[in-house]
């Protein structure tokens, strides 16, 4: 660990700090139809929208309701983007003319769950395979739906635990709507311009050709870079415009853009947290649930800062001289840009993982197997490390309906978080939501580290589905757990070094982003409902306070345990073992 | 034909989805019962 990598930590950790409680007000006034200062331009666009769409801003739904709501919403937002992919040959700002040759339809039908989930796993290349409009129409817009909808459920989460005898768990319409003027549509306006200052480029040009000094051809991709910039952020979704994304020197093209890129990928999860607090009516609920996500973040960040700092033995046994020094950032510099070092990588591969935002601005593939195993693990968490926008905290309510319920096992007592009490339905549904996650992460995995196809075949052309993969071995297998945990995690980072764009990996990694979102997001709303009807209970002489530091140790236990008891067989096979094997100078 | 095979397939995800809450929601009755 050196000086830079723990001040660029801490000054980040100090911004979010400071923003988590102003963002957390903000985002509760606008989800509980307070007035804000947007109000007198906004609230007659938010009244048009309602007329136009026939929605009842009064209605409240029950979580059946709210969760058909945003299955037909996400549904019919996937269709339109498959739709649109397929025929972006036939639609204008196109300057390329990029047809359905470069979007065959099992691509298509990846990219489309992969943007409706929120995940913006990229199996393609961007530059060179989707038009202008496909990319600000089928794509940009749901970094904006599907951030409004993690929004949305997440506050419809808190409100099961607010609200006391009620049917309800209020309007989707209506959270989507208030979550896309007030919160996403501000600050993405200004944003975007902030971009453009740092040097993205916001045209609808064709690629540029240059001449580059050692007489070289080169196409330079243009594009509206910085309006996708913002939201790809701020809506923790990651998809990039380029594809070495936030490593791009459009996207990403300073260290100001780099550090604005970061604030804006934790600002909504992080002020999430204080929202909820300030929604059940407790803050300080909401500060225990911020210093658990805290705590794990930290820990992350300096180990995988400090793996990356040490570096390669095999580098000091070949005679290299590995170690920071004015002249040199030492380590393992190995996919990483320059003007980053380790550590804005390290930092960047965290939070992007931690957040389910997936941009990165480094090969997470090329890291040391423990520096690749922290944001794996981040991963396999469920995504609830601030996680993704709303989705980080109705998982980690979720983790807090686990912890509350092991508390009441240990001392006998029926368990009871914020005055309700957690019985037989609730714990059912939160262990539903994370073994539907298991499930898929693992069996996904298992499938893709065991299929075999003919050569040439339709599924996967290369025949087994192994040959895909860039590496041998443990580090292999850690590429294809790596895809699906972050197919299912909702993150889309990619671990890099395997070829995923074959029919196989596309219906496969697909399937796991959907299975990831809804089949984890539908139990969470029914727990929620319930919630929502029972009464709340006076805390007694009993209650475990759930606002104190045993809590938060208990919630980071939980998480971590469920975590590794399920996953450590599996990263046993990976980065584990490849830890080992490294020091012993055997690699892949 | 396989842009139709692709959209079946997803549409199959959002049956299994709707019908997920139905369980959901049933389970939910049997344990009020």
């Amino acid at each position: 660990m050196n000086a830079i990598g723990t001040e660029q930590i801490l000054i980040y950790f100090a911004i979010i700090l400071a923003l988590t409680k102003p963002v957390g007000s903000y985002l509760a006034a606008v989800m509980e139809g307070g007035r804000t200062i947007f109000h007198p331009i906004l609230r007659p666009v938010e009244k048009l929208v309602y007329k136009f769409c026939g929605v009842k801003e009064a209605e409240d739904m029950r979580w059946t309701g709210y969760a058909a709501a945003m299955l037909a919403f996400s549904v019919a937002g996937m269709v339109l983007s498959f739709a649109m992919m397929r025929l972006q040959g036939m639609l204008p700002l196109n300057p390329q003319s990029y047809g359905t040759k470069e979007i065959s339809p099992d691509l298509a039908f990846n990219t489309a769950a992969s943007f409706a989930t929120n995940t913006n796993w990229q199996s393609y290349v961007p530059e060179t395979t989707v038009s202008y409009l496909t990319n600000m129409v089928a794509l940009a817009i749901h970094n904006w739906m599907s951030a409004a909808v993690g929004l949305a459920i997440a506050v419809a989460v808190i409100r099961g635990f607010a609200r006391k005898s009620a049917n309800g768990i209020g309007n989707f319409w209506v959270d989507v709507t208030r979550s896309t003027l007030y919160v996403l549509l501000p600050i993405c306006l200004v944003g975007a311009l902030v971009f453009v200052a740092t040097g993205s480029p916001e045209n609808f040009l064709p690629y540029q050709h240059a001449t580059t000094v050692e007489g070289a051809q080169q196409v330079i991709a243009q594009g509206p870079v910085a309006s996708q910039e913002i939201i790809k952020q701020l809506g923790t979704n990651g998809g990039g415009f380029f594809n070495a994304n936030s490593a791009h020197p459009y996207e990403n093209p300073s260290p100001a853009s780099n550090l604005l890129t970061l604030i804006l990928i934790f600002t909504l999860p992080a002020g999430l947290t204080y929202t909820f607090g300030k929604m059940v009516g407790n803050t300080k609920q909401g500060w225990a649930v911020f210093a658990a996500m805290s705590a794990m973040f930290l820990a992350g960040a300096f180990a995988c800062n400090i793996s990356e700092q040490v570096g390669n033995p095999h580098l000091a046994k070949a005679g290299i001289n590995s170690q920071i020094t004015p002249g040199q950032p030492g380590g393992n510099m190995e996919g990483k840009e320059v003007r980053f070092g380790i550590a804005s990588s390290t930092l960047f591969a965290t939070i992007t993982t931690d957040a389910s935002c997936g941009a990165v601005n480094s090969m997470h593939d090329s890291y040391t197997p423990i520096g690749g195993l922290v944001p794996m693990f981040n991963l396999l968490t469920g995504e609830v490390i601030f996680g993704g926008v709303g989705a980080g905290l109705y998982g980690m309510l979720m983790f807090c309906v686990i912890a509350v319920f092991i508390a009441g096992l240990m001392v006998g007592r029926t368990p009871e978080y914020l005055g309700k009490k957690i019985e037989k339905f609730e714990v059912q549904m939160a262990m539903l939501a994370v073994l539907i996650l298991a499930a898929s992460v693992l069996g996904f995995a298992a499938l893709a580290a065991n299929m075999s196809f003919a050569k040439d075949s339709y599924w996967n052309a290369g025949g087994d589905t192994i040959t895909n993969l860039n590496n041998s071995g443990a580090h292999g297998f850690s590429e294809i757990l790596y895809a699906y945990a972050s197919g299912t995690g909702n993150n889309g980072s990619a671990f890099a070094g395997l070829s995923a764009n074959t029919p196989f990996y596309n219906l496969t990694i697909g399937s796991a982003m959907l299975i990831g979102r809804f089949l984890m997001i539908i139990p969470l709303l029914a727990m929620a409902g319930s919630l929502a009807k029972k009464k709340i209970v006076p805390a007694s002489s009993g209650t475990f306070p759930t606002d104190s530091g045993t809590f938060v140790v208990l919630l980071i236990g939980v998480v971590i345990i469920v975590g590794v008891l399920t996953y450590f067989p599996a990263m046993a096979l990976g980065p584990i073992v490849e830890h080992f094997q490294m020091h012993n100078l055997k690699t892949y | 034909m396989l842009d139709v095979v692709y959209l079946l397939a997803a549409s199959a995800f959002f049956v299994i989805a709707f019908a997920y809450i139905t369980a959901c929601q049933k389970l939910r009755g049997q344990i009020d019962e």
